[in-house]
């Protein structure tokens, strides 16, 4: 497992984050490659993720899911569940974000098998490291 | 004027990589399958076409570059870099020093003319020579994937290896 931890500003109010965060259709788009597919429910999507290696490219399908929230806390955890589409692994991931009044953080635990994982945890977690700041910055702009 | 093109010799483009995780990438030979250039004492021109770049070889990287990630990266190249765009090569200058010629001129290369500058060396009939292209120069930016932590180097190197042929 990989956990990773980052902080993200964008200069807007705690509840306006805890929206924007919570809406999958805005936030999914924000990670590099990512799209929803079709929205299940308020906090139910099923997306994929298309991840370029140069020689090729990997697509994880699957699902992301609002699965806790505390509204006062403005606190959520979103589980991601997906699967290589062109293999047998899957990436699976646990993100929790708590967001606050500017900005706020977020907490990644991921379980990655197959093909991507056979790269090695070092680089899994740099390459996942960058992703998520990319994500970050793009939380600035929702 | 001496012709040259792939049946007097080969014309390759070496990369080499960067990022936090280069260590996951290969750096490659790539063979320039469809090129002309021509040579005399006062002018040396090139073209290339985008669309002939082949994977030969890859090395470093976590495992073997297989066939099919060599087809892959070649199209790579052809979608996401080249583009198909034209690759045209013109001296403007030759100067002829022992055992070759110095050449400095303008390179086409993604739809922006840049100035390039390299030596050629003559042993006899074999013409060997090497320029550094940095991509950016040429507005490129380098590839990269895995969010940026793997990418190509920003100077590949192009190298001519080729036999002139005997004068008619």
């Amino acid at each position: 497992m990989v956990a990773l931890d980052h902080t993200f500003q964008t200069g807007k109010p705690a509840d306006y984050n805890w929206d924007a965060i919570l809406d999958l259709e805005r936030v999914i788009p924000c990670v590099e490659g990512g799209k929803v597919l079709s929205r299940e429910s308020p906090d139910l999507a099923k997306a994929e993720i298309k991840v370029k290696m140069g020689a090729m490219s990997m697509t994880f399908r699957g699902t992301v899911e609002v699965v806790e929230r505390d509204e006062a806390e403005h606190t959520a955890l979103l589980r991601v569940k997906s699967r290589d589409t062109g293999g047998s692994g899957y990436a699976n991931a646990d993100v929790t974000f708590a967001l606050n009044d500017g900005g706020g953080a977020i907490h990644t635990e991921a379980r990655i098998t197959g093909k991507a994982a056979s790269m090695g945890e070092g680089v899994v977690s740099q390459v996942l490291d960058a992703l998520v700041k990319d994500f970050t910055g793009k939380l600035a702009t929702i | 004027m001496t012709t040259l093109g792939p049946e007097n010799g080969t014309l390759t483009v070496r990369t080499g990589r960067r990022g936090a995780v280069a260590r996951a990438g290969h750096d490659l030979l790539i063979e320039v399958q469809r090129w002309e250039g021509t040579l005399s004492p006062d002018e040396v021109t090139l073209t290339a076409d985008a669309r002939s770049l082949r994977v030969v070889s890859g090395s470093g990287g976590l495992s073997p570059l297989g066939d099919d990630e060599k087809a892959g990266i070649a199209q790579t190249i052809d979608d996401e870099v080249l583009e198909g765009t034209t690759i045209a090569y013109r001296s403007s200058a030759v100067t002829a020093r022992d055992g070759g010629y110095d050449v400095a001129g303008e390179l086409d290369l993604h739809g922006v003319t840049h100035p390039l500058a390299f030596s050629l060396t003559l042993d006899g009939d074999h013409l060997t020579g090497s320029a550094q292209v940095k991509q950016s120069d040429w507005r490129m930016k380098p590839y990269s994937a895995l969010f940026g932590t793997l990418k190509v180097a920003d100077v590949v190197e192009v190298s001519i290896d080729a036999t002139l042929p005997k004068e008619a």
